[in-house]
C-alpha cells in the first residue's frame, strides 16, 4: 500500500479550505476523515496533486436548535452516535452513524466527509435524505445552503464545485408522534449496506398518518427518496400492515438497480420491498409510542 | 504549507517522545513500523478493514494505514507494547488473553487488545455482545473470537472487582 | 515404524491435558514477535512482483526500460534473468499426472490474471510501485477456458499443450453399478463448492540477503523451509548456497505451503546483491495467490430400505487454475475420503484436476477432503428424508467402525469415535430454538467428517529432532518444523516437559531452518504432531534412556524407582526424597564421557497405491468428528443466522486442551465463513473484486460460540495416542448449515456459499413442501 506522491497542506476554516481549493487546482482534494480517500490512495487509484487537510478546522459542539439540529462538518460519526442530544432529538441520525464501518471507522469519519463523498451505500447520505437534511456548502467567495437531495447526483458525485467545501449540515429534529426506523441488510456487520431504508412517519392526533418520508439506499446511484405521489397512499389512514406493503411493495416496483458481486439487481429490488415494509411498521410503531431514543 | 521534501512530525508513542521526518504521502503505520520501530502495528489490508494497524490516537482507536504520518504530528499514541505498566511484564487484559488461549498466530492480537482496552475505558462491564459489535473491525481467522471475548470479560469482571477498575 | 512403547506408567500426565501458555504465545500477547516483515537490513531494497492484468494471452512485447530508468529502481528483472525459469514440483508421486512445469517468471505465455511477469527492486516501496506501473507490456488475447466442465469439453481451449486433464484419480470397490442396481433408493445430487481464499491477516511477506558465507538467505513466512531446494535450483546454485528461515506465520492454512514471496524475493537479492524486502499487496494476494479447488461433486447414492448404504458413485471434478501446485494430491484426498465415515461395499470415486485460466488452486486446510463433506452429508441427510428415517440413526446405521474396511481397501486400525462426536454435539445444543417472529423458521443440522492426518503414505514420510540437555539443565529442541499458530513449536516443547520433567520455561525452542535445524518436512497435512511430535518423543525417550544409568548410579538407586520431574531426576514416592539435578546430572554425563544430545527421527508407515486398481495404502490415520447446529431463516430476505454451534472432534490425546478448543473454534469459523459468505467471484478470469472488504471473513458479531467438545479415544498415531486436529475441524460446517437450513425450510442449497440471494432463489424455486 503505498500512495502516490502529493503536496500536503493544513487549514484551519473552512474558507481557507476553498481558498486552498481553487488555488490549487482541480487535482486538489479535501481529507478529512480519510475512511473513504486514503483506502483508494494506498490502491493508487486516486492520485490528486494536493490535500488539502480540514481536520485542524474542528468541529464544536452539535447544537440544539429547536427544529433542527446544527452539526459541524467534521463532527466524528463516533460523536453523532454518543450524543445525548442527537438520540433524543433526532435518533435515526444517531442510529445510522452506529452503522458506518467499525468502531475505527466511526473515530475518524465525519459527516461532512460521508456527504461530500456520497457512497450510495452510505448510512448517512441515506438518511440524510429521509430527514430532509441541509448542508452549508463553503465557497472561496461565500457559502450557500444546498438540500442534500440537491447535493447528492450520483455515485461519489455531488453538486459541489471543486472549490467548494461541506462545512455544516442541518437535519430537522423529529416532533411528538413521529417514529423512525434505520434497517439495513448487510452481508457483515459494518459493512456497506446492501440495501438500507430510512424511514420516518409522523401520526396526527387520531393515530393517522400524517406525513411520510422514505429513501432507499445501495439500489440507485444516490439515495433514492420515495416519490410523494407513493407516500400519499398512507396519507390521511392508520398505518396498517397491508397499506404499508403496498406503498414499500410499488416503491420498490421503481427501482432498476444495478447487480453487483455482493447482490443482484432483483435482489436489491424485492428487498427495497421487503425493508421498506419493515421500516415503516417499525417507524409507525415508534410513532404511536412517541418515538423511543436510538439503541 | 510544505514543500516537496519531508517534514518533520513529532508525536509521543507510549508515553516517549519520537519524531520522524516523512513526506505527505507516508502513512502513519509505515512511520511507525519502518522509521520507528514499532513493529507490533501491522499490515494487514491497507483498506481500514482488517484492524491489524490499530494504534489509539489520543486514546481512541484509528487505522494506521488511514493516517498520514502528517496528521498524527502533536498527537499522542499507544501501542500495545503501551499497556503494559512502565515497560514490562504485560498488562493485566495480556495476561488474560494469554490464560484464556485467545492469541494463536497473535497478528491480530495487538489491535483486538487496544480496541478491547478503549472499550474498557468507556465502558468497564459490557456485555458479551457489546465487546462483539466492538471488534467487528479487528478481524481473527484463527481463533473463531469465542477466546477473544473470555478474555475480555473476565478481564473486566476482575477490574471491576478491584477499587478503581480497570486500569 | 510403529511407536511400540506403552505408556509405560499409570501416573497421570503433568504437562499432556494441561493448558499452559507459553513460548511464542507470551511474545504474542505482548507485540514483541517479529513476523516476517518485520526485519530489516542495511541498505535493504524493497522489492516488487508486475502482475499480468489479463487471464490468458501471448506476451506479445515488454519493455522495462522506462522502469529501469526510473531513479531509484535497481533492478527490473524479465523471464530471460531467471537461471532456471521452472518450478518443478517435487515428490508428485508420479503416479500418473501431466508432468507441467511452471515458469517462475511468464516468458511469453500468460495463463492466469496475477500471473508474475517480471520483478523490481527499489530503494523505497514507493519507487517500487512506480517502476512496475512502468512496465509496458503488449499482450494479445488467446482464447481462454474459465470454468472446469468447460475445460473437459472436446475442443475447449487448451491452458496447456498436454491437456487440460492433470490427473484423474479413481479409487473403486465392489460393484458400484450392480450395487446401484440392487438399491432400493438412489439418490442422486450434484453439488457445486466456490473458490476461496485463505485469508490469512498476515500477507505473504519475507527479507532475504547473502550472508557472508555467501548463502542466499531468505526469512519468509513459510509453511515448508524444505523450499530451499527448489529455489536454489531455480537460481542454478547447490542446495547448500540456499537457506530457508522460517518465520512464526500470522496464520497460513495451507496458503504459504507453496512458495509465495520466496523464489522472486532470492532472484532480487542474488541479482541485486543486497538485502530486499517483499510484502504482498493484500489485494494482489486476494487475487493471485493461490486457492481452494472450486468443486463439481456427482453423487449417486444407493441404499436398502432401513438407510443401509449398499453403494455409492460419486464424480469430482475440481478446478486446478492455471498450474499445477499441490492440485493431484488435493484430488487424491478428494477421492480418498468422497464417501465420508461410512461402510460402503461397492463404491466408485474418481476425482479428476482440470485446468482452467483461472488464479492457480493448491493446498486449503482440508485439502479435497474439506470440500466432499459438503456432497457426502447432504447426501445421507436425503437419504434419511426420501425414507422418512431419522437422520441421526441413518448415521448410526452405517458409520465406520475400527476394523472395517474403506473404499482404498485399507483396514481402520484406530477407534472411529464419530458417533460419539455426533452425539455430544447434538445434546451440546441443548433445546432447539423458536422461531423469533413471522416468516422466521429454524431447523437443526448436523455433518460428520472423516480428515485424514499424515501425509499419504507412499512419501515414506520422515521428521527429526534435536534435544540436548544444556549445562544449566534447561532444554534446547531444534526442529525443522514451522509454526502458523496451533503451536506447532510449543507443543514441541510439552512433549519433551512431559518425557523430561523440565519446566516449560527452562526449554528453548528453534524451529524452522533449513540449514540449522533437522528436517522435519512442511506444516501441513495435519502432519505435524503426528510426525514432530512423535520424533519429540523419540528424542526426549532417548535422552532420558541415556541419563536414566547416569542418575541411577549417582543416587544409588534402581533407575526403575526414578522419576523425571520439576528439573529433576529423584526417587518417586512422597515426602522427602533423594534425587539430583539435571544441572549436576549434566556435569556427571559430561564427565564419563555420556552424551546429553539425542536426534530423534520418526519415520511414518509406508506403504503403496496402485493407480489402475484404485486400491493401496493412502493416508497413515483420520481424525472424525461432527457439528451441529441450531439456525433462523428469514424467509424474506433468505438471511440464515445462526443461533448455536457445537463442535466435537476425537482428537485421541489432547495434549493441550485450550489449543485443541482454539483449532475446533477456528476452524469451525473458517468453515462458516465458506459456507454461508466468502467467496473469491472470478468472472471470465478475472477477480470482480480484490478488496478485503469485498471478502466476507467472519467477524466478531455474525455468529455463535463455538462449543467446543474434545473427545479422546487415547487410539491416535500421534504422541500420547493423539490425533491430528488442524485441518478436520474446517469440513463440517458447510454442510451443517446446508442441512440445519433444510431442516428449517424444506430447501435444500447445493451450491456454496448459502448467500441469502441464493437460498431466497432456493427457497422460491422449490417451494416450501419440496425436499
Amino acid at each position: 500500500m503505498v500512495a502516490a506522491p502529493f503536496r500536503y497542506e493544513r487549514v484551519t476554516s473552512f474558507e481557507e479550505a476553498a481558498r486552498a481549493l481553487r488555488e490549487r487546482g482541480e487535482d486538489a482534494k479535501v481529507i478529512a476523515g480519510g475512511q473513504s480517500l486514503v483506502p483508494m490512495l494506498n490502491l493508487r487509484v486516486a492520485r490528486p496533486a494536493w490535500l488539502i487537510d480540514i481536520n485542524p478546522v474542528g468541529a464544536g459542539p452539535i447544537e440544539d436548535h429547536g427544529g433542527y439540529l446544527r452539526l459541524p462538518a467534521l463532527t466524528r460519526h463516533r460523536a453523532i452516535e454518543a450524543a445525548e442530544v442527537v438520540r433524543r432529538r433526532c435518533p435515526i441520525l444517531a442510529a445510522a452513524a452506529a452503522c458506518v464501518g467499525n468502531v475505527r471507522t466511526r473515530t475518524r469519519g465525519t459527516i461532512g466527509g460521508s456527504l461530500a463523498h456520497a457512497d450510495p451505500a452510505g448510512e448517512l447520505p441515506c438518511v440524510a435524505v429521509a430527514l430532509g437534511a441541509e448542508v452549508t456548502v463553503q465557497g472561496p467567495d461565500g457559502a450557500r445552503q444546498v438540500a442534500v437531495g440537491d447535493l447528492l447526483v450520483s455515485y461519489l458525485t455531488t453538486t459541489l464545485a471543486p472549490d467548494e467545501v461541506v462545512a455544516e449540515v442541518r437535519v430537522p429534529t423529529l416532533g411528538p408522534r413521529s417514529g423512525w426506523s434505520f434497517l439495513e441488510l448487510c452481508r457483515r456487520s459494518g459493512d456497506w449496506m446492501v440495501v438500507g431504508v430510512a424511514a420516518l412517519v409522523e401520526l396526527d392526533a387520531d393515530g393517522a398518518v400524517a406525513a411520510a418520508s422514505v429513501a432507499i439506499g445501495g439500489v440507485a446511484e444516490r439515495p433514492w427518496p420515495v416519490p410523494a405521489e407513493v407516500l400519499a397512499d398512507l396519507l390521511g389512514a392508520p398505518p396498517a400492515g397491508e397499506r404499508l406493503a403496498l406503498v414499500a411493495d410499488g416503491a420498490a416496483a421503481m427501482l432498476d438497480p444495478d447487480d453487483d458481486v455482493h447482490a443482484s439487481g432483483a435482489y436489491r429490488r424485492r428487498m427495497a420491498a421487503v425493508l421498506g415494509r419493515r421500516a415503516l411498521a417499525e417507524a409507525a410503531a415508534r410513532a404511536r409510542d412517541n418515538g423511543r431514543p436510538a439503541r | 504549507m510544505s514543500d516537496p521534501g519531508r517534514q518533520r512530525v513529532a508525536f509521543t508513542v507510549n508515553g516517549e517522545q519520537r519524531e520522524a521526518w516523512v513526506f505527505p504521502h507516508d502513512s502513519l503505520l509505515d512511520v511507525l513500523r519502518d522509521d520507528l520501530g514499532h513493529h507490533e502495528v501491522r499490515y494487514g489490508c491497507g483498506e481500514g478493514v482488517c484492524g491489524t494497524c490499530t494504534v489509539l490516537l489520543d486514546g481512541e482507536p484509528v487505522s494506521g494505514c488511514l493516517l498520514l504520518a502528517v496528521q498524527a504530528d502533536g498527537c499522542s499514541l499507544v501501542t500495545v507494547r503501551g499497556l503494559a505498566p512502565g515497560g514490562g511484564g504485560l498488562h493485566p487484559l495480556q495476561a488474560c488473553f494469554l490464560r484464556h488461549g485467545a492469541a494463536q498466530c497473535g497478528f491480530c492480537t495487538p489491535g483486538m487488545l487496544l480496541t478491547a482496552w478503549a472499550l474498557l475505558q468507556r465502558d468497564p462491564r459490557p456485555s458479551r455482545e457489546r465487546v462483539r459489535r466492538e471488534l467487528t473491525g479487528n478481524l481473527c481467522r484463527c481463533t473463531g473470537y469465542s477466546k477473544i471475548l473470555d478474555a475480555v470479560q473476565e478481564h473486566a469482571a476482575r477490574a471491576a472487582e478491584e477499587t478503581g477498575g480497570h486500569g | 515404524m510403529a511407536d511400540t512403547e506403552a505408556p509405560a506408567r499409570q501416573e497421570a500426565f503433568r504437562v499432556v491435558g494441561q493448558r499452559p501458555a507459553h513460548h511464542d504465545f507470551v511474545d504474542k500477547v505482548e507485540g514483541s514477535l517479529l513476523y516476517a516483515a518485520d526485519w530489516q537490513l542495511p541498505g535493504m531494497l524493497h522489492g516488487r512482483v508486475v502482475r499480468a492484468e489479463v487471464p490468458c494471452a501471448r506476451i506479445a512485447a515488454m519493455d522495462v526500460s522506462a522502469a529501469r530508468a526510473l531513479p531509484g529502481v535497481v533492478a527490473v528483472l524479465t523471464a530471460a534473468d531467471v537461471p532456471s525459469n521452472q518450478v518443478v514440483e517435487r515428490a508428485t508421486g508420479g503416479l500418473g499426472e501431466l508432468a507441467i512445469a511452471m515458469p517462475v517468471l511468464a516468458a511469453d505465455r500468460v495463463r492466469y490474471q496475477g500471473e508474475p511477469i517480471a520483478l523490481v527492486a527499489a530503494v523505497t516501496p514507493q519507487v517500487a510501485a512506480e517502476a512496475a506501473e512502468l512496465v509496458d507490456v503488449e499482450y494479445e488475447d488467446l482464447a481462454g477456458v474459465f470454468d472446469a466442465e468447460r475445460a473437459l469439453e472436446p475442443g475447449a481451449p487448451l491452458v496447456h499443450d498436454e491437456g487440460n486433464v492433470l490427473v484423474s484419480w479413481t479409487i473403486a470397490r465392489g460393484d458400484v453399478e450392480a450395487g446401484l442396481a440392487a438399491a432400493d433408493l438412489v439418490v442422486e445430487g450434484e453439488y457445486r463448492t466456490q473458490r476461496v481464499e485463505h485469508a490469512y491477516l498476515e500477507p505473504e511477506a519475507g527479507v532475504g540477503w547473502i550472508d557472508t558465507s555467501g548463502v542466499v538467505t531468505l526469512r519468509v513466512a513459510t509453511q515448508v523451509v524444505e523450499h530451499a531446494a527448489t529455489i536454489a535450483a531455480i537460481l542454478a546454485l547447490p542446495e547448500s548456497k540456499v537457506r530457508v528461515i522460517g518465520t512464526y506465520m500470522g496464520g497460513g492454512f495451507g496458503g504459504k505451503e507453496d512458495m509465495t514471496v520466496e523464489p522472486y524475493l532470492a532472484l532480487l537479492v542474488w541479482r541485486t546483491r543486497r538485502p530486499v524486502r517483499m510484502v504482498w499487496e493484500r489485494q494482489d494476494s486476494i487475487m493471485a495467490s493461490t486457492k481452494r479447488h472450486p468443486f463439481v461433486m456427482r453423487y449417486r447414492t444407493g441404499v436398502r430400505r432401513d438407510g443401509t448404504v449398499v453403494a455409492q458413485d460419486v464424480d469430482v471434478v475440481g478446478d486446478a487454475g492455471a498450474y499445477p501446485y499441490l492440485s493431484p494430491r488435493v484430488l487424491f484426498a478428494a477421492c480418498v475420503t468422497a464417501s465420508g465415515p461410512y461402510r460402503v461395499p461397492n463404491v466408485r470415486h474418481r476425482a479428476r484436476a482440470v485446468f482452467t485460466n483461472n488464479v492457480p488452486t493448491s493446498a486449503f486446510r482440508g485439502f479435497g477432503a474439506m470440500q466432499v463433506t459438503f456432497g457426502y452429508e447432504q447426501q445421507m441427510d436425503r437419504v434419511a428424508a426420501r425414507l422418512g428415517l431419522d437422520p441421526k440413526a441413518v448415521r448410526e446405521r452405517n458409520f465406520l467402525a475400527k476394523g472395517d474396511t474403506i473404499p482404498t481397501g485399507e483396514r481402520l486400525d484406530t477407534a472411529v469415535a464419530a458417533g460419539e462426536c455426533l452425539r455430544r454435539a447434538l445434546a451440546a445444543l441443548g433445546e432447539p430454538a423458536r422461531p423469533s417472529g413471522p416468516g422466521r423458521r429454524v431447523g437443526r443440522g448436523f455433518a460428520v467428517n472423516m480428515q485424514p492426518y499424515g501425509r499419504t503414505v507412499w512419501f515414506r514420510d520422515r521428521a527429526a529432532c534435536w534435544i540436548s540437555l544444556e549445562a544449566d539443565g534447561s532444554l534446547l529442541l531444534r526442529s525443522g518444523v514451522t509454526d502458523l499458530g496451533g503451536g506447532q513449536a510449543a507443543s514441541l516443547a510439552e512433549i519433551a516437559s512431559e518425557v523430561l520433567g523440565v519446566p516449560l520455561g527452562e526449554i528453548g525452542v528453534h524451529i524452522g531452518d533449513s540449514q540449522l535445524t533437522p528436517p522435519a518436512g512442511g506444516t501441513f497435512a495435519t502432519r505435524q504432531l503426528y510426525m514432530s511430535g512423535n520424533a519429540v518423543l523419540a528424542a526426549a525417550r532417548a535422552l532420558r534412556d541415556t541419563l536414566l544409568p547416569v542418575a541411577a548410579e549417582l543416587l544409588d538407586a534402581d533407575p526403575g524407582d526414578l522419576a523425571f520431574e520439576d528439573g529433576m531426576v529423584r526417587e518417586r514416592g512422597d515426602g522427602d526424597r533423594r534425587g539430583v539435578r539435571l544441572a549436576e546430572l549434566a556435569a556427571a554425563c559430561q564427565r564419563r564421557g555420556v552424551p546429553t544430545s539425542h536426534l530423534g527421527t520418526w519415520r511414518a508407515e509406508t506403504g503403496t497405491f496402485d493407480p489402475a486398481s484404485g486400491q493401496g495404502a493412502s493416508f497413515p490415520d483420520y481424525t472424525f468428528g461432527a457439528h451441529a447446529a441450531d439456525v433462523e431463516v428469514d424467509t424474506e430476505t433468505g438471511e440464515v443466522r445462526v443461533l448455536a454451534y457445537a463442535a466435537a472432534h476425537d482428537v485421541g490425546r489432547a495434549i493441550n486442551p485450550l489449543r485443541v478448543e482454539g483449532q475446533i473454534q477456528g476452524g469451525a469459523y473458517q468453515g462458516l465463513g465458506y459456507a454461508l459468505g466468502e467467496e473469491v467471484v472470478v468472472q471470465d478470469g478475472q477477480t470482480a473484486s480484490t478488496l478485503l472488504a469485498s471478502y466476507l471473513v467472519p467477524n466478531s458479531a455474525d455468529l455463535p460460540d463455538v462449543r467446543a467438545i474434545i473427545v479422546e479415544s487415547g487410539e491416535g498415531k500421534g504422541p500420547f495416542g493423539a490425533r491430528g486436529i488442524g485441518e478436520p475441524t474446517i469440513g463440517n460446517p458447510a454442510a451443517t448449515i446446508a442441512n440445519a437450513v433444510a431442516a428449517a425450510t424444506g430447501v435444500r442449497v447445493t451450491q456454496l456459499p448459502i448467500t441469502p440471494e441464493r437460498l431466497l432463489a432456493a427457497i422460491d424455486a422449490e417451494g416450501e413442501d419440496a425436499r
